[in-house]
């Protein structure tokens, strides 16, 4: 007889990936055990989509339901839940879709999955209180090039060669349905946060964008500034600094790592 | 601070409270209904943001009930600290007057399957719940209910009757007992077993919390399948067994549960007042309670 532990694993290929060899371990009271198998299946799988739905109206909505049960259903196999928090679950669908053959000819869906799961994380994001620009008085200048910053938990930058918030805007419930988008209107650069209960998202300048997502990565001040320079020579750090401060953008600083 | 007051509240006179669900908050917020407890899925308030704060300030005014549905009980691999760890941060941050799981599993080899898998019942996996029991309430430093499961499938491997199981975790452990009716009646029914005898199986002066719900029948290969949806209004079947319940463990908070095809608030509160008259009748000594 299996370990409980075998019997687990092996109930769980069972459900993700239809592999037959639990059902040996099910009595069947007058069904195939498959079929008992197989509710638990369906469960799992339904639920999730509806997850994964519910996080991702637009792309479902842009490649329509029946094919987003398929995209979803070959996720949910490849990457089950790796916690029982829900409301996490569906992180890596933007890089999946990029990888997924059969939408390969969307070429702008993989980010706007990006973004609405940026819109979807800023909703759940942890609470925290924003710093004042007071906390780097009195930092030497060399110092000061080194520091990193951590942003509230709700903030991040989405960037793409796609008009991803118009195509995001133009599939709401409330759009105009004769509105259309048009492919080639360009690169964005997009800030996403919460901000008083609502999640919220505006297009930056290159250079505020390259400046503030480069931060978000934790690197330095100093390299956050180069990269600012190459998107924007004009990039300005005296005004930029006290800005992000102002919008309540920086949750905590610390030395370099 | 009302923890004492929701305390006695629930506890004290056995009333029926309502599952809080995402579609009735604003309701709720608005017109502060007369429902004496709510009772809310641990997972769902794990995040920041407005979702949880809202809770908080309902909190202010209900006693709440903290349901998990992601601890998996069951897991041989131990319980999920990271997990764990937000649980006892929500039970610290809302002061819940009953925290309950279930005897049943949903992580294995780091893939959270959500759905509650059945156990085998056996005595590797008596010790097993009973460890990851142990682990919760120590973590959490207070007792907990745990839910019998609805069931669709069997082991083979099994060689302990579920309600003895159960009761061998409590004795254990410490823990109580969150006695779902419609579990019973769902997992009696899909295996040919007679309710009343699993009910009678479970020890009278542990249950802590009584479940009701609805549930669905499918048709599986022409014979009945119960699904346990949470769907519907509670099948008379239900209400009887709630009646033997009631006559069986005495008058305990019981909570109406409606989780797919959620109906105006409204349509809750006419069954958790319906689940009060029955635990009313009960508080006055009368047995035989009218069913409608």
């Amino acid at each position: 007889m299996p370990t409980w532990s075998e019997l687990q694993a092996s109930f769980t290929r069972a459900l993700l990936q239809d592999d037959a060899a639990v059902a040996g371990a099910v009595l069947g009271d007058g069904l195939e055990p498959e079929a008992r198998i197989a509710l638990y299946r369906h469960h799992v799988f339904t639920t999730l989509t509806a997850v994964l739905k519910a996080a991702y109206p637009v792309v479902c909505r842009l490649v329509d339901g029946r094919f987003f049960a398929y995209a979803a259903d070959c996720y949910i196999r490849q990457h089950p839940p790796a916690g029982p928090c829900l409301f996490e679950y569906g992180a890596s669908f933007a890089r999946f879709l990029a990888t997924f053959p059969a939408c390969c000819d969307l070429v702008y869906l993989p980010d706007v999955a990006w973004l609405e799961w940026a819109i979807h994380a800023a909703w759940y994001a942890e609470d925290a209180v924003p710093l004042d620009c007071e906390c780097l008085r009195g930092i030497a200048p060399d110092d000061l090039a080194r520091l990193t910053f951590t942003y509230d938990p709700s903030v991040s930058y989405v960037s793409s060669p796609w008009p991803i918030d118009r195509i995001w805007h133009t599939n709401q419930p409330d759009a105009d349905p004769g509105e259309t988008v048009c492919l080639e209107a360009g690169a964005v650069d997009l800030e996403v946060r919460r901000l008083d209960n609502e999640v919220t998202w505006r297009s930056l300048a290159r250079g505020t964008f390259a400046f503030r997502a480069t931060l978000a990565e934790h690197r330095p001040l100093a390299e956050a500034f180069d990269a600012a320079l190459t998107a924007d020579p004009a990039f300005d750090l005296t005004t930029a600094l006290p800005e992000l401060f102002a919008e309540g953008l920086v949750v905590a600083v610390g030395p370099a790592r | 601070m009302i923890t004492t007051a929701g305390r006695s509240t629930i506890l004290g006179a056995a009333r029926a409270g309502v599952g809080l669900r995402s579609p009735h908050i604003a309701e709720v917020m608005r017109t502060r209904p007369a429902v004496p407890w709510f009772e809310v899925h641990a997972e769902n308030y794990m995040s920041g943001g407005p979702t949880v704060r809202v809770l908080e300030q309902i909190r202010q005014d209900y006693p709440i009930s903290i349901h998990g549905v992601g601890l998996s009980l069951g897991s041989a691999d131990g319980l999920d600290a990271r997990h764990l760890t937000r649980l006892k941060r929500l039970v610290e941050r809302l002061e819940p007057v009953l925290v309950s799981e279930h005897l049943a599993w949903s992580i294995a080899n780091g893939a959270y399957l959500n759905h509650l898998l059945p156990l085998v019942y056996t005595e590797e996996t008596f010790e097993i719940v009973c460890r990851n029991v142990e682990h919760a309430q120590t973590v959490l430093g207070r007792r907990i209910l745990v839910e019998n499961p609805a069931s669709y499938l069997r082991f083979a491997g099994s060689s302990i009757p579920e309600p003895e199981f159960l009761t061998a975790v409590v004795r254990r452990t410490g823990c109580g007992l969150l006695c779902d009716v419609n579990n019973i009646y769902v997992t009696s029914q899909n295996f040919d077993h007679n309710p009343v005898i699993y009910l009678e199986g479970l020890p009278v002066d542990v249950v802590g919390e009584m479940h009701l719900a609805g549930h669905t029948i499918n048709d599986a290969d022409g014979q009945p399948m119960l699904i346990d949806d949470h769907g519907a209004p509670v099948s008379q079947a239900v209400w009887e067994l709630f009646t033997l319940a009631i006559a069986r463990f005495g008058p305990v908070p019981t909570l109406i549960e409606w989780d797919t095809n959620i109906p105006a608030f409204a349509v809750l509160v006419a069954e958790a007042s319906k689940a009060d008259r029955l635990l009313a009748t009960s508080r006055r000594g009368t047995t035989d309670a009218d069913v409608e």
